[in-house]
């Protein structure tokens, strides 16, 4: 790839990555990535889902190994009296570690930021750096100082005998940002801080005080590799902008001379020709789900129409509201204003019950936390929450149940030693094919699919693509809700695009197009 | 109901939770789940595995009956039928307590109130018996229904403040506890019960005590309600996962309320027998139930169905500490053995139960 370095190389780099590839069973899922961070730079890595970059934080926190052949190289740190703490360390990719990531100098901030809401802020900087004691007494005075000390460095608004509870989300972000930089000096020998979507659980309102911290500490000599999908905060924050996409690097940029356009360009890359299987819905057919100016959540007036007999995909980018979408339409999360009329009627659902009898399923995003219960048996599983089709006479009818589920994994593919076996056995496609059995054998009208195929393999995702398709030409109204876009232009018929609870665009089949899905997503502006 | 699961070894653990990084390529193979056992020695060395764990505690009971029986300083007294007669008649009031703590424990609750709840009732109807000259139903739907109102009240309290049922329940075991010796200053009622209860209570039928024959209805009754109602299987998938209990639109609060409503009619109804049984209303005795019906309650989710409370496992837990310890007694071991013995028997009983359970969910 072209890459076009930016900055010019005069310093010695904070961090440098060399030919880094990584290969899965079968997926390469980064190949031969060039990185380079200059000291006191933000430089910031952006990729849409499935472009790697997960996997080369992973890489970089020892999380994962690296194919051989490729390098990490960092920069020395000193340590937060001033000494010497790592010289530079250079390694092979492939021998990476947490603890040595950890003695260059690397720090990670991740997504949640892991810390302790009733706490206070002084306790939740000892805990990751251990109590000054004296005799086994902690010495709470040098606690509260060196805490003061940190909250002074990087501008927090809190005193060190605040519980985290009571400081503002951004500030919250902020304390772990302190926690994990307190071991190492401050200026250019600060280490490298790594950031993992820090403001993806944010309220708009305190992303701009963040960014403006984090804009602070790299003033002061910090250097950050930033992670995020948000191109605005991006291009606001970055000195440099790398983007990966399938893997590869794309290129590398001073973030001054990249628009949103010519970003999102980037991302998306050039408009790929998808396999497009789903199919418009004729407008005259049945309407059997609407939304009308829907609030609740992440929601800000969000207007929907979706028929008997259509897919309709939900693209958007985590924390656009996607899952709030689905959860208020079967009555998990509370609706604040707006109406949901569901076949003519007025739905008004205050728990999930409701939702079923009127005919709407739902699965949900998390399997292993929100859909199965592992020690049950596959039966059970398929009956879940169905059971009472079996009461009759008095006791659950356990031969008509066992037929059912026998023909039910039958029906949807499902691969078990029998129907008796525990849902742990089975392999994660299987698991979310039970889970589809589940709702899809009851003929629901409205099916609600949030990320059908996470932690899918290849094969059951087209099966199960299949499944939804099967239940879409039986007469259910479809709703799936990703952030894989080419997944939704594979099985939908349309798709709208969710961005901060706002629907901001609409693509029809045979015109849809994962690329253009992708600019819709990540412009910050109302683009249409 | 059964726990049956395939043959599989230990060794290939597909990865679960699937890990939520869309970048991660698949890493099972799909083929290796495929109905066909791996290889036979392996499945039959954990299918013999699996018979083990099922019926280890059977072949434990079994064990300690034969050696009591043997052991020359005991056999004597062991085998006489008196004392089976006796093991299995005092034992009822504690079967029936344990098998209506395991409602409330399926569906991951404790109730640490049904002891003293079954004290409180035994009382309350002997003065109801005394005082009132009740015809003998009476007396029992009232023992019942005293149970069913504490059971509510924890229920209650659990599920609209949302207190640890831990803690609300060790607090309504103490305030029962304090109503029984406020309403009878401290001392027995042991005039005015009917004979026809008391009867029953010491009784027997066919050379078998007649408490046994209630045992019996009582444990049909607890199996049906797990095993053969929709209201078993909700508790079962609350216990499992209640997030995902939840969004299949199961009803959580009132299927937990439930669950106390009949722990506590259970231990009511155990009042009535123990009143039976033992002929006096006696404040004071109905605590210390509770600690042993746990232990049963646990020690029967190591067996028979592994990793789940059952009637069965629980009724064989309650006869195998009953035969152990009356074994020891025997023996000349002084009474300290009784709490010695079933407070271990609770921790480790805990321990494997959470060993199987964490077992079975990641298989």
């Amino acid at each position: 790839m072209s890459g076009a370095e930016g900055g010019p190389a005069i310093a010695v780099p904070a961090l440098r990555l060399a030919h880094l590839s990584k290969t899965f069973v079968g997926t390469r899922a980064l190949v031969d990535v060039d990185l380079t961070v200059q000291p006191g730079e933000i430089h910031a890595l952006v990729g849409g889902n499935g472009s790697g970059k997960s996997t080369l934080i992973k890489i970089l926190a020892g999380v994962y190994q690296a194919d051989p052949g490729g390098t990490i190289e960092v920069a020395g740190h000193a340590s937060s009296d001033g000494r010497l703490a790592g010289s530079r360390v250079e390694a092979a990719a492939d021998h990476w570690s947490p603890n040595k990531a950890f003695a260059a100098g690397m720090r990670f901030v991740h997504q949640n930021p892991g810390v302790f809401d009733t706490l206070t802020v002084a306790e939740n900087i000892a805990i990751g750096h251990g109590f000054p004691t004296a005799a086994g007494r902690i010495k709470w005075g040098d606690l509260r100082r060196r805490t003061q000390e940190l909250i002074d460095r990087f501008a927090i608004r809190a005193t060190p005998d605040a519980p985290l509870i009571a400081l503002n989300p951004a500030d919250r972000t902020m304390v772990a940002v302190a926690r994990a930089l307190q071991d190492v000096g401050t200026g250019l020998d600060s280490g490298v801080l790594v950031l993992d979507e820090p403001t993806s659980a944010l309220p708009a309102a305190d992303i701009e005080v963040l960014l403006t911290a984090l804009r602070r500490c790299a003033a002061a000599g910090q250097t950050i590799l930033y992670v995020s999908h948000r191109i605005d905060e991006v291009l606001a924050l970055a000195d440099r902008v790398t983007v990966l996409r399938d893997g590869h690097r794309i290129a590398t940029r001073p973030a001054k001379e990249l628009t949103e356009t010519a970003l999102v360009e980037l991302i998306a890359g050039r408009s790929v020709a998808t396999d497009s299987r789903g199919t418009a819905v004729a407008d005259g057919s049945d309407v059997v789900l609407e939304l009308h100016g829907v609030h609740a959540g992440r929601l800000h007036g969000v207007d929907l129409t979706v028929r008997k007999g259509e897919v309709v995909g939900i693209a958007g980018l985590l924390g656009s509201g996607r899952s709030t979408l689905l959860r208020t339409v079967f009555g998990a999360v509370p609706i604040r204003s707006g109406s949901i009329v569901l076949n003519g009627h007025m739905a008004r659902f205050s728990r999930p019950g409701q939702a079923i009898a009127a005919g709407v399923s739902y699965v949900p995003e998390d399997r292993g936390r929100e859909a199965v219960f592992a020690g049950q048996s596959v039966r059970e599983n398929i009956s879940a929450g169905g059971v009472m089709a079996y009461w009759r006479r008095l006791r659950l009818q356990h031969g008509h149940e066992r037929r059912d589920a026998v023909a039910a994994m039958r029906s949807f593919l499902v691969r078990a030693a029998s129907d008796k076996a525990p849902l742990a056995t089975l392999s994660g496609g299987n698991q979310q094919k039970v889970v589809l059995a589940r709702w899809l054998r009851r003929q629901p009208r409205v099916i609600l699919l949030d990320e059908p195929t996470q932690g899918v393999d290849v094969g059951a995702r087209q099966e199960i693509y299949d499944l939804i398709q099967r239940s879409a030409d039986a007469g259910a109204a479809v709703v799936v809700a990703s952030n894989d876009f080419e997944e939704l232009v594979r099985v939908c018929g349309r798709v709208v695009v969710l961005r901060d609870g706002r629907i901001v665009g609409e693509q029809v089949a045979p015109n849809l197009d994962s690329h253009r899905l992708t600019e819709l997503a990540y412009r910050s502006e109302n683009a249409a | 109901m059964s726990t049956e699961s395939p043959p599989r070894s230990g060794d290939h653990v597909p990865a679960q939770p699937a890990p939520p990084d869309p970048t991660l390529p698949p890493s099972e193979n799909e083929q290796s789940f495929v109905v066909a056992p791996r290889s036979a020695s392996r499945s039959g060395g954990a299918f013999a595995m699996r018979i083990v764990e099922q019926y280890a505690l059977a072949v434990l009971f079994v064990a300690v009956v034969v050696f009591f029986s043997v052991l020359p300083k005991t056999s004597a007294i062991y085998i006489q039928p008196d004392n089976w007669r006796n093991i299995l008649a005092s034992q009822t009031v504690l079967a029936i307590i344990a098998l209506g703590s395991i409602v409330p424990l399926v569906c991951g609750q404790f109730d640490l109130s049904v002891g003293s709840v079954a004290g409180l009732t035994s009382v309350l109807t002997a003065m109801a018996y005394s005082k009132l000259h009740l015809p003998v139903i009476v007396g029992v739907l009232i023992g019942i229904a005293i149970g069913a109102v504490v059971g509510l009240i924890n229920g209650l309290v659990v599920t609209i403040f949302g207190v640890n049922a831990l803690i609300t329940t060790l607090g309504s075991a103490s305030v029962v506890i304090g109503v029984e010796s406020w309403i009878t200053g401290g001392s027995s009622i042991v005039q005015g019960i009917p004979t026809s209860l008391t009867d029953f209570g010491t009784g027997t039928w066919f050379g078998v005590p007649r408490l046994v024959f209630l045992l019996a209805l009582v444990a049909a009754a607890v199996w049906y309600l797990l095993g053969h109602t929709p209201f078993g299987r909700y508790l079962q998938a609350l216990g499992t996962n209640a997030e995902a209990a939840q969004l299949v639109g199961i009803r959580i609060p009132s299927l937990v309320r439930r669950s106390f409503l009949v722990s506590g009619s259970f231990a009511g109804l155990a009042g009535v027998v123990l009143l039976a049984h033992s002929g006096s209303g006696s404040p004071g005795v109905g605590n210390a139930f509770t600690l042993t019906a746990l232990a049963a309650a646990f020690l029967g989710a190591t067996s028979i169905q592994p990793g789940r409370f059952n009637v069965v496992g629980t009724l064989l837990a309650i006869y195998f500490l009953a035969a152990a310890i009356t074994g020891l007694t025997f023996l000349g071991v002084l009474s300290f053995i009784n709490d010695l013995f079933t407070g271990a028997a609770l921790v480790f009983a805990v321990a494997i139960s959470a060993l199987l359970r964490r077992r079975k969910a990641t298989a």
